[in-house]
């Protein structure tokens, strides 16, 4: 079966000339649907380079990326914007929900976005919340909300729009053990219905919640089994 | 894509930064406020002039009166045709179509003696018809008529002030008057005229027709003018219409000339005199209008510069929402539209503060006030253009943000 995502001899260069840092020398990585997969690997080790690149958010230096079949390079940036928004749902370390607006209203983004009618968005937010457990908060704005509420939130605007890929950037970053240990419940709830799933994390007992992990070391992916100095 | 929402969102941007967003739009509240009371004031003003002038008359008068030319040596010849003489009146009224009303007219001072009273005032000599061309009601008694033109009757029509002048409370109609030792009869009294510029004026627009004394133009050249003189002081003409203005006057100024054989008269025309109003008036709109539009501008920076201060702050979330899906035109119109939302508000308040500002400064004149509904649209129009104008550079430097560059901002 042809896999989810293809990354062959991506590479990154942020800068120019003396000056040019390579972030990514050169990744290949295939993420079939229904992967749950952990990019580990230490601070500026270009994991969250990756995880930019597998979003769509930022574009490699070269090297051939492809995305359901499609290359993605020559994309236009509205075409990126129309898949971010129908294919990747976003998780980051800290939550980044906006504080003006109420849960519900932060949860149908991504539907407004995609041009939802506001009676079907309303109906899909509820629902994606619901199923985060948190029907009951929806009218609250973030910071009447627990962090640990906050980040499952945060998972209910990933899902509602139903993308491929869920990306979460050190999701339990943020949170105290007990909490984040609930995160990965609910990402292991989301795995058992068939979700695809990357996770970036530099916290090996997280990692191994994962079906796989890859590890990452100075812009290029360890094989598997060789140890990582975290 | 739904703009409601977005007209939403900038209503919650007003909500969350309520400071903020007044210091932002205050250019915008000032710059209308003084658009909308210069457009205030000058429609209560032409509204007060357009009543005065439909009150004494209308705008179709015009007027003649001798301007002797400055020729120093003219044969007698010449000199017995200058002037205006009651002739031309009839002259005017055969051949030129343009006017519906042309009223001769003679005003002296003479001595004036009503019982034990007697002082200097002028009298004015004229036809009938001055009753129509000024818009005078009766109080009491009759205006002079045709009959008294044709018997050069003794008969004498005063103005409501004159009246209580000569004769005190008593009704004066029927009792005897002297001008200039010649007995006259006064016939009527017009009706008080009254018009005030502002509400505590003490001075009486219309008090000079309160303050006639008029006799039949006949009955004047009879009784105080050597035998012959036809010479009259002055011309009142009124258009049918002022389609027929143009084309008219220059009728009459070549008819005058051509009866006097000389250009020895000027006109005086309210046609002419509006226009030159209306240009004098242009004038003060303009110069308020630009103090109003710099202020606009001026407000319009502010509003660009606060939205661009506020950037930083607002990095993150454009990163958000770009890594949700939004577009760069959907950034685009957010901003734009919540940037348009914040001066339309102002707009609105600039409108209400105008229209205080306006009421304030006539309530100060004694003027009353109109309000029209191009203040609105134009408050409204000027607050939405500046919101576009000046919300433009801030829209489209958020659309171009770089999605990973704004989600790393702290």
């Amino acid at each position: 079966m042809q896999p989810l995502m293809s990354l062959k001899d991506i590479t990154k260069v942020y800068g120019e000339g003396d000056l040019s840092v390579e972030a990514l020398k050169g990744i290949r990585l295939e993420v079939g649907a229904g992967d749950y997969i952990a990019v580990m690997g230490p601070s500026g080790s270009g994991k969250s380079t990756l995880m930019h690149i597998l979003g769509l958010l930022d574009s490699p230096t070269a090297g051939s990326y492809q995305l359901d079949g499609e290359e993605v390079a020559g994309f236009s940036r509205r075409k990126l914007a129309h898949l971010r928004n129908k294919k990747i749902g976003f998780i980051f370390q800290n939550f980044n929900l906006l504080p003006k607006a109420s849960l519900l209203r932060n949860v149908e983004l991504p539907l407004l976005y995609g041009g939802m009618g506001r009676k079907e968005r309303r109906q899909l937010a509820f629902e994606a919340l619901a199923r985060v457990g948190l029907a009951d908060r929806a009218k609250h704005r973030p910071n009447e909300l627990s962090g640990g509420q906050r980040q499952r939130g945060a998972i209910a605007r990933a899902i509602v729009g139903r993308p491929q890929v869920i990306m979460a950037d050190e999701p339990t970053g943020n949170l105290d053990q007990q909490t984040g240990g609930e995160i990965l419940e609910l990402f292991d709830e989301l795995r058992a219905g068939g979700q695809t799933l990357i996770m970036v994390t530099h916290d090996p007992s997280i990692a191994a919640r994962a079906r796989e992990t890859i590890r990452i070391v100075d812009g290029l992916v360890l094989p598997n089994g060789q140890q990582v100095a975290a | 894509m739904n703009p409601t929402q977005f007209i939403q969102e900038g209503f919650v941007e007003i909500r969350e930064h309520l400071g903020r967003t007044l210091l932002q739009t205050l250019g915008v509240i000032l710059g209308v406020a003084s658009v909308v009371a210069t457009l205030g004031m000058t429609a209560s003003m032409d509204a007060r002039r357009d009543q005065y002038i439909s009150e004494s008359g209308g705008t179709l008068l015009m007027g003649v009166y001798n301007q002797p030319p400055a020729v120093l040596e003219m044969t007698a010849r010449q000199r017995a045709k200058t002037g205006l003489k009651l002739s031309d009146a009839a002259a005017i009224r055969n051949t030129i179509d343009g006017f519906d009303l042309v009223v001769a007219e003679i005003g002296r001072t003479h001595q004036v003696r009503a019982g034990a009273t007697e002082e200097r005032f002028r009298i004015t000599a004229t036809e009938p018809q001055f009753m129509q061309m000024r818009e005078l009601a009766m109080g009491s008694g009759r205006y002079i008529t045709d009959h008294d033109m044709e018997t050069a009757a003794a008969v004498v029509v005063l103005g409501s002030t004159r009246a209580r002048e000569l004769f005190g409370t008593a009704d004066p109609v029927g009792k005897a008057l002297n001008i200039d030792g010649k007995a006259y009869t006064v016939i009527g009294v017009t009706a008080e005229k009254i018009f005030f510029w502002q509400r505590s004026d003490t001075y009486n627009a219309h008090e000079w027709l309160n303050r006639l004394i008029v006799v039949p133009i006949t009955s004047y050249m009879k009784r105080h003018q050597e035998a012959g003189a036809k010479d009259i002081d002055e011309l009142n003409l009124r258009l049918r219409s002022s389609e027929v203005h143009k084309e008219s006057r220059d009728a009459l100024e070549l008819l005058l000339r051509s009866r006097h054989g000389i250009e020895d008269f000027g006109v005086w025309d309210r046609v002419e005199r509006m226009e030159q109003g209306a240009q004098e008036d242009m004038i003060y709109s303009i110069t308020f209008l630009a103090c109003g539009i710099i202020s606009l501008l001026v407000g319009g920076i502010v509003v660009t510069n606060i939205m661009l201060a506020s950037f930083s702050e607002r990095m993150r979330e454009v990163g958000v929402r770009k890594a949700l899906g939004a577009s760069g035109w959907q950034v685009f119109t957010q901003f734009l539209i919540e940037t348009m939302v914040v001066t339309v508000c102002g707009g609105g308040l600039g409108l209400a503060l105008g229209i205080v500002f306006t009421f304030g400064i006539m309530s100060i004149m004694q003027m009353e006030m109109t309000i029209t509904p191009l203040m609105v649209v134009v408050a409204l129009l000027a607050a939405t253009l500046v919101g576009f104008f000046f919300g433009m550079y801030p829209a489209v430097k958020a659309s171009r943000l770089d999605p990973v560059v704004a989600l790393r901002y702290e």
